[in-house]
C-alpha cells in the first residue's frame, strides 16, 4: 500500500514536469509572440509601435532568449513560489488569478452541487423504476441535455431571461455592486446573479450523470447478490442503497480526478458565453495574448490539479471498493 | 465561436424583424441614412472664448472637502485662464456615476478616449476645426519652422501641484530624448527629416523649433498622433510621448535623479524587474491611481482588475459658462465584460449610460426594439472616412511574379474594384446604413477631391471589368469560368488576408469573392487570427489585406491605411514604407511612378500652409482612387463606434458627434458636460 502511494506520488511528480514544459512550449509554439500581439492590437486601436521600440519591449520583458532559457528562468521561479508578471494584465499571476479564482470556485460548487443533488437521486429512480412514464421522461430530457451543446443552452436561456424575465444578464454582480466591499446586499446581488450560471453549468454533466448511474445501477440490480438480498427479505430501500447503488458509485469517486480542474477553471465556453468573471475566460485570453507566464500558470495549475485529482480518486476509489483495495495486497 | 456568434445573430434577426423593416423603409422613404431619425444634427459643446464668468462653484463633495479644510476653494484649483466650455444644451447638475463597459487590459482606448481633454489642442465637435485645449492657443512663425504653445496660468495636476512649462521639458530632457525609455526621434517631431527641439520661454510658453517649415504640426498636436495625443493615451501601455509629464511626480523614478542603483532598489522592492518597467507602470494612468493626471477623471481602481473606476479630478481646467467645475459626473465606472456579446446585451439592459465602443452595427434592430425597456436613445454617428471595409492591395507582392505583376497593374485593380457589388455588400453588413464609394473621404472633408472620385471605378460594372481583365491577356477560363493563368494555366487566386476585429471582415471577404467570379477572378479568403496577419503585413508576403481606411479622413494625420508611409505596416509593401520613412536611404522605391508621385506629393505637404496642403491632399487622393491603391467598398457608416446608446437620464447629449481616430469619439463631444438630469 506504502510503496504503491509513493510511486503513484513519484509519477505524479514527473507528470507535473512534463505538463510544466508542455505548457511553456505549446504557448510560445505559434508565430510571433506577445510583443507581436501586443502590437497588432495597439495597430487596431489606431497607434503605431516601430520596431525599435518593439525590440526595446522585448528586452524589457526577457524575450529573444532561447526558450530553454526562459524556461528555466520561470520554472525555477515558479518553484520558489512566484508565478511571475502577466504581461497583458502587467500583474503578478498570483494576484490576477487570486481575483477570479474564489468565485470560480463558489460557482462549480454551486453547479457540482446542483449536478449531484439532480443527477443521483434522479439515476436512481430512473434504474429501479425502468421503463415506466417518469423514468421514459427523465430518458428524453437527458438525452436532450446530453445532446445539446450547453453554450447554446447558455444562449437561449440568456435571451429567454433577458427578454421576458428582464433579469440581468452577464457578469455575477450588479454594476453598482462590482465596486464595493463585501456588504450583506452584495451577497444578496451575488446570490441573485448565481442560480442561472450555476444552472447553466450543471445541466449537461447532470444529463450524463444521470445516464451513468442509471446504467451502473442497473446492471448491478441484475447481479445475483441483488436477487439474493430480496430473497432473504431485505427491504427493497435498503437493498438497493446499501448495496448496487454503493457499487454504482464507482464511476463517480473515479470523475474526482476531472473535477479538480474542473473546479478551479469553470467551463470555459460558457464563462465566456455568460461573462462569468472566472478563470477559463482568463486561460483564454492569456493564450491569444500568447502571455506566457498567466497562461503557462493556469495550465500548470491545471495540471497539477488533474494529477493530484486522480491521486485522491485512486484512493477514494480503493476506500469505497474493497475489492480494489484487496487486488493490492 | 463561430457558431455561438452565427445562433445570435439568427437570434436576433427573428427577434427582431418588425424592426428591421421599419427602418429600412424608414431609410428607403427618404433615400438617404441621415433621414431616418437617428442620424441628429451634428452638435456638440462649444470652448466658448468669451469673458471668464464671474463667480465658480464646485461639486458638493468638494466643496464639502474645502468646508474640512483638505482641498483649497474652487477658486484656487482652477486656472487664472480655465477653458470655459458651453454644453450642448443647457448647464448640467452635479452627481451621477457613468455606467460603462470595457473589455479588458488591453481596452484602455475606452478610458484614453474619454480623457481626451489632456490633449495639448484639440478639434472642435465637427472634426474640422483647431480649438485650444490643455493650451489656451498657440502660433505658428511665418516661416512655419517655430510653433508656439501658450499656457494656463495657475493651471494644476489632479493632485493639486502647478503646471508648467518645465512638465514639457522634463518630459523632452529627461523622458523623450532618454534612449533607455524612448529608443528614437519619432517623425512627429522633425521636419524635413531634422529632429526638432522643445524650447521653454517662461513658465507658461513653450516652443517646438524644426529646421524646416512644418506648418502641419498644429494639425498634429490637435490630431491622435504620438506628440499630441494626451497624456493618457500616449503615456500608457509603455508608450512614452504627449509632450509634457508630471515632472513633480516622476522624478522619483528616474536614475538622473538619484542614481540607477537607487531606482533599480526601489523597482525591485515594488516587485518590478528593473526601473524601465516600474516607470513604464507608474507613468500609466490606466494603471497607476496616484498619477497626476489633467483629464476629467482619474483612475481609483486600475484596468487591470475587474473594475476600471474613476473619480471626478478635483482640479480639473474647465468650467462650464456659468462657472461650474466640470465634470458633473462624479464617477465612471467600468465593467469588464468577457467578451462584446455581454456589452451590447447589457447595453440594452439599460445597465450601461452611454456606451458606443463595442457595439454591433448587425444588432441595430434588436436595440431599437429595446428602446423603451432599457431606458435609452440611439444615436447613429457616421464617420468621414472613405471605407470601412478596404481592400489594401500590397504593391510590393514578390512571392509569384504573376501576382506581383498583377497587383502592381492598374487595370488590374480597376477590374477587382468594379467587381464589387457595393450595394449588396452595404445591405447585408451595414443595414443599408452606410455609402458605397472608393476609399475617398467624406466629400464635407476638406480634403475631399470631390463627389466623382467617390464613385470612378468604384461602383458594379462586371462587363467593364471582364474587358479590363481581357486586355491584360487574361483570356483563357476553365470549365468553372475562372480566368487562367498565361505562364501555367492554373486559376488567378487571389488572396483576401482578412481579420475578425471591429468587422466581420473575413465575411465580407467571402462576398466580394462571390462577386469576383462574375470577372472570372477566383478570390481565396484567408481568415487569420490579428496578430498573426499583421505579422505577415510587416513581411509584406499578403495579396490584398482586408481592413478599415478609418483615420485617412485627415490623411496627414494618419496616412497608415492610404500610403507606405509607416513603417510598422507593410500593407502596400513593407520596402516601399522604409523607402518613404528613411528618405531613400533604406529599402526600395516604389516601381509605380504614380506611387512616387503621391509619396513624394505627400511629403512636401508638411511645409505648406494649410489651404495648399488641402489642395496636395485632393491631388493625392485623385491619384489613389484612379489608381485604385486602396479599393474602398461602404463607408460613412456607423459601424465603428458610431451606433451610440445614450441613456434617456443623460443631459448634454449630442445628436451626432464627430467618429474619427482624430476626433478621439467620443471625446470631442466632451464627456464631462453631460449630466445626470434625474
Amino acid at each position: 500500500m506504502i510503496t504503491f502511494m509513493v510511486r503513484r506520488l513519484l509519477l505524479g511528480l514527473f507528470t507535473v514536469w512534463l505538463i510544466s514544459m508542455l505548457a511553456f512550449a505549446i504557448i510560445q509554439l505559434p508565430p510571433g509572440d506577445f510583443v507581436d500581439s501586443y502590437i497588432a492590437n495597439l495597430a487596431a486601436g489606431g497607434a503605431t509601435v516601430s520596431a525599435d521600440e518593439a525590440n526595446a519591449m522585448r528586452k524589457l520583458y526577457g524575450m529573444g532568449q532561447p526558450i530553454y532559457v526562459q524556461y528555466g528562468k520561470w520554472i525555477v521561479r515558479v518553484i520558489a513560489g512566484d508565478l511571475g508578471e502577466s504581461m497583458e494584465w502587467r500583474r503578478p499571476v498570483a494576484e490576477v488569478i487570486g481575483d477570479r479564482i474564489w468565485l470560480t470556485l463558489l460557482l462549480s460548487f454551486a453547479a457540482l452541487l446542483v449536478t449531484w443533488s439532480l443527477a443521483l437521486p434522479i439515476g436512481i429512480y430512473s434504474a429501479v423504476r425502468q421503463y415506466s412514464l417518469a423514468d421514459y421522461v427523465f430518458t428524453l430530457v437527458g438525452f436532450i441535455g446530453i445532446a445539446v451543446p450547453n453554450f447554446l443552452l447558455a444562449l437561449i436561456i440568456l435571451y429567454t431571461a433577458f427578454r421576458y424575465l428582464g433579469m440581468s444578464v452577464g457578469g455575477l454582480f450588479s454594476a453598482e455592486y462590482a465596486l464595493a466591499p463585501w456588504t450583506w446586499d452584495k451577497v444578496k446581488d451575488l446570490a441573485w446573479h448565481l442560480p442561472l450560471p450555476a444552472l447553466i453549468l450543471a445541466l449537461s454533466g447532470t444529463a450524463q450523470l444521470i445516464r451513468i448511474m442509471r446504467a451502473n445501477l442497473l446492471d448491478e440490480l441484475r447481479k445475483p447478490y441483488v436477487v439474493t438480498a430480496r430473497a432473504k427479505g431485505l427491504s427493497e430501500m435498503r437493498t438497493v442503497l446499501k448495496y448496487p447503488v454503493r457499487a454504482a458509485l464507482n464511476p463517480f469517486a473515479s470523475n474526482i480526478a476531472y473535477l479538480f480542474p474542473y473546479l478551479v477553471s469553470g467551463s470555459i465556453i460558457i464563462s465566456i458565453v455568460l461573462g462569468l468573471p472566472t478563470v477559463g475566460p482568463l486561460l483564454v485570453r492569456a493564450l491569444i495574448a500568447q502571455d506566457v507566464y498567466l497562461g503557462g500558470a493556469i495550465v500548470l495549475l491545471l495540471g497539477v490539479l488533474t494529477v493530484i485529482g486522480t491521486f485522491i480518486s485512486d484512493l477514494v476509489l480503493m476506500w469505497v471498493d474493497p475489492r480494489l483495495r484487496h487486488q493490492l495486497d | 465561436m463561430t457558431n455561438r456568434r452565427t445562433f445570435l445573430g439568427y437570434a436576433t434577426a427573428l427577434a427582431a424583424v418588425p424592426a428591421a423593416e421599419a427602418l429600412a423603409q424608414a431609410v428607403q422613404a427618404t433615400g438617404s441614412v441621415t433621414q431616418s431619425g437617428l442620424v441628429g444634427k451634428l452638435e456638440g459643446p462649444i470652448p466658448a472664448g468669451g469673458p471668464k464668468p464671474a463667480k465658480f462653484s464646485e461639486a458638493p463633495q468638494l466643496a464639502e472637502l474645502v468646508k474640512a479644510g483638505k482641498l483649497p476653494p474652487v477658486e484656487q484649483r482652477i486656472p487664472a485662464e480655465p477653458m470655459v466650455v458651453k454644453p450642448v444644451e443647457s448647464t448640467g447638475k452635479y452627481g451621477g456615476t457613468w455606467r460603462r463597459a470595457f473589455i479588458g487590459p488591453s481596452d484602455g482606448e475606452n478610458g484614453n478616449r474619454i480623457m481626451a481633454s489632456d490633449k495639448l489642442l484639440f478639434w472642435d465637435f465637427t472634426g474640422s476645426k483647431i480649438v485650444p485645449c490643455v493650451a489656451k492657443g498657440y502660433e505658428i512663425s511665418a516661416d512655419g519652422k517655430v510653433t508656439t504653445l501658450f499656457l494656463r496660468k495657475g493651471m494644476k495636476w489632479s493632485d493639486g501641484h502647478a503646471f508648467t512649462a518645465d512638465d514639457f521639458m522634463f518630459w523632452y530632457e529627461d523622458i523623450y530624448l532618454n534612449k533607455d525609455i524612448v529608443p528614437g526621434p519619432i517623425a512627429d517631431m522633425s521636419a524635413g527629416g531634422k529632429p526638432g527641439k522643445l524650447v521653454k520661454v517662461d513658465e507658461t510658453t513653450v516652443q517646438f523649433v524644426f529646421e524646416n517649415p512644418y506648418f502641419l504640426f498644429p494639425s498634429m498636436l490637435a490630431g491622435d498622433t504620438l506628440i499630441g495625443g494626451g497624456q493618457a493615451t500616449r503615456q500608457s501601455n509603455g508608450n512614452s510621448y504627449a509632450g509634457y509629464a508630471p515632472a513633480h511626480y516622476l522624478k522619483q523614478f528616474l536614475p538622473k535623479y538619484s542614481s540607477e542603483a537607487e531606482v533599480n532598489a526601489k523597482a525591485k522592492a515594488a516587485g518590478f524587474e528593473s526601473w524601465i518597467r516600474m516607470l513604464h507602470v507608474k507613468k500609466d494612468w490606466e494603471l497607476n491611481s496616484e498619477l497626476p493626471t489633467l483629464g476629467p477623471w482619474k483612475t481609483v481602481t486600475p484596468i487591470n482588475t475587474p473594475t476600471w473606476s474613476m473619480e471626478r479630478n478635483p482640479f480639473y481646467y474647465a468650467v462650464d459658462t456659468e462657472g461650474n467645475q466640470l465634470p458633473y459626473m462624479d464617477k465612471v465606472v467600468m465593467t469588464l465584460a468577457e467578451n462584446i456579446e455581454v456589452v451590447n446585451l447589457k447595453a440594452m439592459a439599460g445597465e450601461l449610460d452611454l456606451q458606443e465602443r463595442h457595439i454591433d452595427l448587425q444588432k441595430l434592430p434588436v436595440i431599437l426594439e429595446n428602446r423603451d425597456r432599457g431606458k435609452y436613445d440611439v444615436h447613429l454617428d457616421l464617420a468621414f472616412n472613405g471605407a470601412d471595409t478596404t481592400l489594401h492591395v500590397n504593391m510590393d507582392f514578390r512571392g509569384d511574379e504573376l501576382i506581383g505583376k498583377l497587383l502592381g497593374t492598374a487595370d488590374f485593380r480597376r477590374a477587382l474594384s468594379m467587381g464589387i457589388d457595393r450595394d449588396q455588400l452595404n445591405e447585408t453588413f451595414w443595414l443599408g446604413l452606410a455609402t458605397p464609394g472608393s476609399s475617398a473621404p467624406a466629400e464635407s472633408m476638406p480634403e475631399s477631391p470631390g463627389p466623382e472620385w467617390r464613385k470612378k471605378w468604384s461602383t458594379l460594372d462586371v462587363a467593364a471589368a471582364n474587358k479590363l481583365l481581357d486586355g491584360l491577356g487574361l483570356t483563357k477560363k476553365d470549365s468553372d469560368g475562372y480566368r487562367l493563368r498565361p505562364d501555367n494555366g492554373k486559376r488567378v487566386v487571389i488572396e483576401l488576408l482578412a481579420v475578425k476585429a471591429f468587422m466581420d471582415w473575413p465575411k465580407h471577404a467571402e462576398m466580394i469573392a462571390q462577386h469576383w467570379r462574375k470577372i472570372g477572378i477566383y478570390g481565396d479568403v484567408k481568415e487569420a487570427e490579428r496578430g498573426l496577419a499583421f505579422g505577415r503585413l510587416l513581411k509584406s508576403d499578403h495579396h490584398i489585406f482586408v481592413w478599415t481606411n478609418g483615420g485617412t479622413e485627415l490623411l496627414y494625420l494618419y496616412s497608415s491605411w492610404a500610403l507606405p508611409t509607416d513603417i510598422a505596416s507593410g500593407a502596400y509593401g513593407i520596402e516601399h514604407a522604409k523607402w518613404y520613412a528613411s528618405n531613400g536611404a533604406q529599402g526600395t522605391k516604389p516601381s509605380d511612378p504614380k506611387m512616387v508621385e503621391a509619396l513624394e506629393l505627400f511629403r512636401s505637404a508638411a511645409a505648406k500652409q494649410e489651404p495648399e496642403r488641402n489642395k496636395i491632399a485632393q491631388e493625392i487622393w485623385k491619384i489613389m482612387v484612379d489608381q485604385q491603391f486602396t479599393i474602398g467598398t461602404c463607408g460613412q457608416s456607423p459601424a465603428l463606434m458610431g451606433v451610440r446608446m445614450a441613456s434617456r437620464r443623460l443631459g448634454n447629449i449630442p445628436g451626432r458627434t464627430c467618429i474619427a481616430q482624430h476626433c478621439r469619439t467620443p471625446g470631442s463631444a466632451r464627456p464631462e458636460t453631460w449630466f445626470y438630469k434625474a
